[in-house]
């Protein structure tokens, strides 16, 4: 049986800072399998957002176990870490956090700079990946010449170049529009049907968690809410919208 | 991460921000400049003092009839004092065992005429063993002999520019040319000497009999110097004591009375001229470290703006998987880069003015290939050393802090 892509038991994480303790995280313990799509709700302060740090390997916890694909990495140096950020996890942000000035295709073939795959082959997997978020005829364009939805499909293209087995979003469709958040929405959901990628989406609107498959809800640190229920289908509710406006044009 | 892509993002960071850039490398630029400018100087300086002992030869010493300080050269002028005279030198070649031969000399600056020819130039009036103690040849003809001398006839021997300017390619052994109208015969034409350590010509000169030229042209008695060649090059110093001694005894110099001559050696110029070149050299090369040092800190400044500037680049870049190390050589191989633009800026102007420089200011000036590649590597370690502290700020940013920066 293939390990859980996530194990965390009793994670805590304490923030110190000029006499402040604030505990972000108390004693969370969770799973995510292989293939889930997880929605992580919650209200702002509720360690959502540092329980999504903890998970990416940008912070460490303070106590408690953390593996990713069964490896522990509560003990990883930081080179350690960057390492795993490199291989296993793929980030998708708010507000995008491409390189301005750089074209899209080598934004998307960022990660595979800190790699030893050669200059072609990134390119090629750079151009690939771009593909599957719809993007081939984009290539060469630079950040602010595509749209905000295209610009979050690149960041999931950067996303999806290293093959991880966990992308992490964090309200990947907060500076959208409703029809773009709906197509973001529909893309991450198709990525996770086809591929079996699994995926971890910390929001707070309700209407989009109802397109994961599981819901974890979050307040003062601690888990207070964990359902598996069927998801909706965001291409379904794309279809339904009126017929939208040239992208071209809105952008 | 690659080199070949890290110094792509330099280049393009760098580009990005042109006159930035250059205005940072500015100090760099001018201090290579300066190393470049002052070691091509040093060694041109170097090289034409060197050629000025073997040109004027290194056994030489000369007595001159006025008075000087110490280490100081004065020009040709001297007119009042009119002490030194023939006896002097004949006494020198007597009685100073150290002493190899001597000539007396006397200086004029004339016109010659052949035909319808004309020619302004220096006239030496020299004893016979002048060209001997000079080390100067006569290509053709002869150098007139001691009977013309003592008889002052009126022959002369005539540097190739001057042949040249009056004959042309035709030999002039056996002409006659005229000086301030008192006919010369030509009895030789000396071997060219080309330029000389500060840019003279000194083929353009007519040797005569010292005694012709005081007689016929100056109507003087007294001379405006001996040059006197000694046994050696390690007996200069012993010639010019027995010299000195002898002058003293026979103008009759009171204990505490100044000098009315005084006797000069090639290495004593040569050591005044050095000591120059070496303050000229000191001087350059303190303002090539100032500059060099406000380069460098230009450098770390506009660094650590980008660094600022790009924090959340470097946010996603570790979102990514750049490690610390990444980060860190991503920000000194630009450093590096900017130092190196401004060292090659520095060496292209320290070349062009060690060039013009020559040309200008009649200075002689040497490129030194080794002064271009210790200055680029050395402008390279200005990068490395002031661009380090930066980056190494980069690299050790929080990842979440820096994404999280506007």
């Amino acid at each position: 049986m293939t390990p859980p892509v996530i194990r965390v038991e009793d994670l805590v994480k304490v923030y110190q800072g000029g006499g402040l303790r604030v505990t972000a995280l108390r004693h969370v313990t969770l799973s995510i399998e292989p293939g889930e799509f997880v929605a992580v709700m919650g209200p702002s302060g509720s360690g959502k957002s540092t329980f999504l740090n903890v998970l990416g390997c940008l912070d460490r916890p303070t106590s408690g176990l953390y593996e990713l694909d069964g490896v522990p990495v509560s003990t990883l140096s930081r080179d350690e870490l960057a390492r795993l950020r490199n291989d296993r996890l793929g980030f998708v942000f708010q507000g995008f956090n491409l390189l301005a000035r750089t074209p899209a295709v080598e934004n998307v073939e960022l990660p595979l700079v800190y790699t030893a795959v050669p200059g072609r082959e990134r390119r090629a997997r750079a151009l690939e990946a771009l593909g599957r978020v719809g993007l081939s005829d984009r290539t060469r364009h630079l950040p602010h010449q595509l749209s905000g939805g295209q610009q979050q499909r690149v960041a999931i293209a950067r996303a999806l170049v290293n093959r991880p087995s966990l992308l992490l979003a964090d309200e990947p469709t907060g500076n959208l529009d409703t029809r773009n958040g709906l197509e973001i929405m529909a893309l991450l959901q198709r990525l996770n049907r086809e591929t079996g990628l699994t995926i971890v989406l910390v929001t707070h609107e309700p209407d989009l968690a109802t397109f994961a498959g599981r819901e974890v809800v979050f307040r003062d640190g601690r888990v207070v809410h964990d359902v598996q229920r069927p998801a909706g289908d965001a291409v379904a509710q794309v279809e339904r919208l009126p017929p939208p406006v040239r992208e071209e044009e809105a952008a | 991460m690659k080199v070949s892509s890290v110094l792509r993002v330099s280049f393009q960071a760098l580009l990005r921000h042109k006159l930035r850039s250059t205005l940072t490398v500015l100090g760099v630029v001018i201090g290579v400049a300066a190393v470049i400018a002052m070691v091509s100087l040093g060694q041109g300086a170097e090289k034409s003092l060197n050629d000025l002992i073997v040109q004027s030869g290194v056994n030489v010493v000369f007595v001159s009839p006025f008075l000087t300080t110490r280490g100081g050269v004065r020009g040709w002028g001297g007119a009042q004092v009119t002490t030194l005279v023939e006896e002097d030198a004949t006494a020198i070649g007597r009685e100073c065992p150290s002493v190899v031969a001597v000539s007396p000399l006397v200086r004029t600056v004339a016109q010659v005429i052949s035909g319808n020819a004309n020619w302004s130039t220096s006239i030496e009036g020299v004893g016979e063993k002048y060209g001997e103690i000079r080390s100067w040849t006569v290509a053709q003809g002869d150098f007139f002999p001691a009977r013309d001398i003592r008889r002052a006839a009126k022959v002369c021997v005539l540097g190739k520019t001057v042949a040249e300017s009056l004959f042309g390619r035709a030999n002039p052994v056996g002409e006659t040319i005229r000086i301030k109208n008192v006919p010369f015969q030509v009895v030789g034409v000396l071997a060219e000497k080309g330029q000389g350590t500060y840019g003279e010509n000194r083929d353009d000169v007519v040797l005569a009999p010292f005694t012709t030229i005081q007689k016929k042209l100056l109507g003087i008695t007294h001379l405006h110097r001996v040059f006197v060649a000694a046994r050696g090059p390690d007996q200069v110093e012993h010639a010019s004591r027995e010299i000195t001694d002898l002058l003293v005894q026979r103008h009759r110099i009171r204990p505490g009375q100044e000098n009315d001559f005084s006797v000069g050696t090639m290495a004593e110029m040569v050591s005044t001229a050095r000591t120059q070149t070496e303050t000229m050299g000191l001087l350059l090369l303190a303002i090539a470290s100032v500059s060099l040092l406000v380069g460098g800190i230009g450098i770390m400044n506009i660094m650590y703006v980008s660094v600022t500037e790009r924090t959340r680049e470097i946010g996603i870049r570790m979102a990514v998987g750049a490690r610390g190390r990444d980060v860190l050589g991503q920000f000194l191989i630009e450093a590096v880069v900017l130092s190196l633009s401004g060292g090659v800026l520095g060496i292209a102007l320290g070349v062009g003015a060690s060039l013009l420089i020559p040309r200008l200011l009649r200075w002689p000036a040497t490129i030194s290939p080794e002064a271009v590649l210790v200055s680029f590597l050395f402008s390279g370690a200005v990068g490395i050393f002031f661009g380090f502290y930066p980056a190494r700020r980069a690299s050790r940013l929080d990842p979440i802090e820096a994404l999280r920066y506007e």
